[in-house]
């Protein structure tokens, strides 16, 4: 189950993307020093203007080419997502989700090929059942199901990845900012 | 047939297939050094096995040594501990054929800290334990006292499904008779449920802000087998091994999900864990949720694929976009 040998695809974004916060940069440059997550004090510097992170995790094969195809098509969709290519929907451990919601991203979006469009004929088949686990689990656990979202975006479906971000940034907006792993003060 | 039956009929398979060379190793139960306790036996040595014992205390799951051990294995295993060795048969982590198993219809294992809890006295205290159909008998300062079988028994026997071992080469006994109580071993569970999810939250921070990280309930687990877990890793590192309550809740989390499909509810995890976290609320609600969404039961069919690695194409997709 547990995965060796690559680099974390959250710690290699953290130097892809200009609009990290901080905290991230930080852990990305010294993988394997202790790092503070003070994200009460990250909240409270942001309060007046709060936006909701959200992480999406998008196929290679389709839903990346989806995301690409909303861009060249001029479509318009919140700048609310960061964006992680994975090989395959498949790929995506349940292990990132819970990651990125500890790093303090308020929701995590894994997007793949339509069901029976897989370019690995069964990726999409078992991720499905793994989100549906997490997703069931975590909402056991306490943590909002919504703050775990899942599509299938297929490479020509541009107009239907920007309407997935647009409807789950504004999903993400009344749950309000994830403060789940934040110490108490 | 009673334990001191099945315990002779035990010895003597057990020295009959280390002599013929059947098996390299036998795994088992001795007494252990406190009373009403029972430790693990692995031996070589046929002397050995006049120490191997049969009674209500016996709770360890030994097929978590299976994956450790090389050779053939003769091993003990009650019904929980079957599934629990066909689990690993189905992750190719055991071989069918190099393992002889020794079934054991198991009645449910008695919980020490429920007997104490009733009598409000310390283990060391009482004289005897005896365990008769549905009733414990429990001698204390030369009188008897008279239990419920549902009062002293752990909470996952009470949940327990399957009290015969589903997959044995030699059966001990009858299949045994259960004595369930399925709502009692689900009062947790049931009281989490009913919480918002912010009181589950903090419940949990809690309970997690207890946890040493000791791992003891990683080692217990028959069904966490990997060379190297998640946790030990340093690059990436997922997280820190300081014991603080976000890498503790994280560290579960992630292992629940791991073992989901595996875990047959040995209760295990929650019994060896040294600060008392209720861990069978977690691996029990998924075991549940395994059987709601995929209608996959854990160690029940050794030729089935493990439930996250296989897929049907009807699904449930209700949550995605």
């Amino acid at each position: 189950m547990t995965r060796r040998g690559t680099v974390s695809p959250i710690i290699r974004m953290s130097t892809n993307i200009a609009t990290t916060p901080a905290y991230m940069v930080e852990l990305g440059s010294s993988i394997g020093s202790i790092y503070i997550l003070d994200l009460a004090e990250v909240r409270v510097k942001q309060e007046s203007e709060w936006e909701p992170k959200l992480l999406g995790f998008l196929c290679k094969w389709c839903s990346y080419a989806g995301a690409d195809l909303a861009g060249t098509s001029r479509k318009k969709y919140p700048a609310n997502i960061r964006i992680i290519k994975v090989p395959c929907s498949g790929r995506v451990d349940p292990l990132f989700i819970l990651k990125a919601l500890r790093l303090g991203f308020d929701g995590v979006l894994v997007s793949g090929c339509h069901p029976g469009e897989c370019h690995y004929q069964t990726g999409n088949y078992r991720a499905r059942r793994r989100i549906a686990i997490t997703k069931k689990f975590l909402e056991y656990m306490g943590i909002d199901p919504q703050r775990i979202q899942a599509s299938w975006v297929s490479a020509s479906e541009g107009g239907k990845f920007a309407e997935v971000v647009a409807e789950v940034t504004k999903e993400l907006k009344e749950i309000g900012a994830n403060q789940l792993f934040a110490d108490e003060k | 047939m009673k334990n001191r039956e099945m315990e002779q009929r035990l010895r003597h398979e057990a020295k009959t297939w280390l002599e013929e060379g059947k098996v390299d190793y036998v795994i088992g139960f001795e007494p252990g050094s406190l009373k009403f306790t029972t430790t693990p036996l692995i031996t070589k040595d046929k002397d050995d096995i006049d120490r191997l014992v049969i009674n209500p205390f016996m709770v360890n799951n030994l097929s978590v040594y299976l994956t450790e051990i090389k050779g053939r294995v003769g091993i003990v295993a009650k019904g929980c501990d079957s599934r629990s060795i066909i689990s690993l048969i189905q992750d190719n982590q055991v071989v069918r054929e190099d393992i002889i198993i020794m079934g054991i219809p198991c009645p449910g294992l008695i919980d020490l800290s429920k007997v104490e809890l009733w009598l409000g006295r310390d283990r060391d205290e009482l004289d005897d334990i005896t365990r008769d159909g549905d009733r414990v008998v429990i001698m204390v300062d030369g009188k008897e006292r008279n239990f419920s079988a549902t009062e002293v028994l752990f909470d996952n026997c009470l949940s327990c499904e399957f009290p015969t071992p589903q997959e044995y080469d030699v059966l001990l006994g009858e299949t045994s008779s259960l004595v369930a109580d399925k709502i009692a071993s689900r009062d947790k569970i049931k009281k989490l449920e009913g919480m918002t999810s912010e009181q589950r939250w903090e419940f949990w921070k809690g309970e997690f802000n207890r946890c040493l990280r000791c791992y003891a309930c990683r080692s217990v687990c028959p069904s966490c087998f990997c060379k190297q877990c998640f946790v030990d890793e340093s690059q990436p590192q997922w997280l820190l091994p300081v014991p603080r309550w976000q890498d503790n809740l994280m560290f579960q989390i992630i292992r629940n999900i791991h073992v989901a499909g595996r875990c047959t509810d040995c209760g295990e995890c929650e019994r060896i864990c040294p600060v008392n976290i209720p861990l069978r609320s977690l691996t029990k609600k998924m075991y549940e949720l395994v059987g709601d969404l995929f209608h996959y039961q854990a160690g029940m069919d050794k030729s089935a694929p493990p439930v996250l690695t296989a897929y049907e194409y009807t699904d449930a997709e209700d949550f995605i976009r």
